[in-house]
């Protein structure tokens, strides 16, 4: 786990890391979520609906987004204040997913940084993208 | 070039989820429905980047409304 400090902080500072999705995560993502719609568990309505297969879950792919700023940028200190999120094409079980972010704005005053953030799968198509909008605590 | 509070009111309308209010040199966090600590932020960010200036804690603290923040502004827009 990444621990910046505010000072630490830069426009353009990155980072960035890799997941794989597997069955076990939508299956966790539908217990604590309840959602329960067939798109992502039942694969032939998947299949119906033109998809190759059950669908990832946009919010779970986008908790990876917590994991970015919680963990890598700024990491340790932390305090997730806002995000919108763009679910530009489906992921599925098995894609490897590359999840990015970089500091694009700090503001002084407030010690609130902005991260754009992205995730493709391994074929380089883009899953989502991301304006993440963090604080930074003392500790 | 348009005068700064109209400058302001888009950002204000766009932050804030009210495409109806008008912004005025009185208006705060006192009197503009969902003006929060949290939309506050992101205000000043909108307003920073747009305006390209930057503003210090204890600038902001001593703003008691738009008025004053225009005024400000304007000092930092003139010696830039």
């Amino acid at each position: 786990m990444n621990s910046y400090r505010w000072d630490e902080l830069s426009e353009g500072l990155s980072h960035e890391f890799e997941v794989q999705l597997t069955q076990p995560m939508l299956t966790d993502f539908l217990r604590l979520s309840g959602d329960q719609n067939p798109l992502h568990t039942d694969s032939e309505f998947a299949r119906h609906a033109g998809f190759r297969d059950v669908v990832a879950y946009g919010m779970l792919t986008s908790a990876l987004y917590s994991a970015l700023v919680g963990v890598y940028l700024p990491g340790r200190y932390c305090l997730l204040h806002g995000i919108n999120v763009d679910f530009v094409n489906p992921s599925f079980v098995g894609d490897h997913l590359r999840v990015t972010g970089s500091i694009t704005y700090l503001n002084q005053a407030y010690r609130r940084a902005d991260v754009k953030a992205s995730i493709h799968n391994g074929d380089s198509q883009l899953i989502s993208r991301a304006k993440i909008r963090v604080g930074v605590h003392e500790h | 070039m348009p005068n700064m509070l109209s400058q302001l009111e888009p950002i204000f309308r766009d932050i804030l989820d009210n495409s109806r209010l008008n912004l005025t040199r009185e208006s705060n966090a006192s009197n503009v429905a969902g003006w929060d600590s949290l939309a506050h932020i992101n205000l000043i960010s909108a307003i920073e980047q747009q305006f390209g200036i930057g503003f210090t804690l204890g600038e902001l603290q001593e703003l008691k409304n738009v008025g004053e923040m225009i005024d400000l502004m304007e000092r930092k827009l003139a010696i830039r």
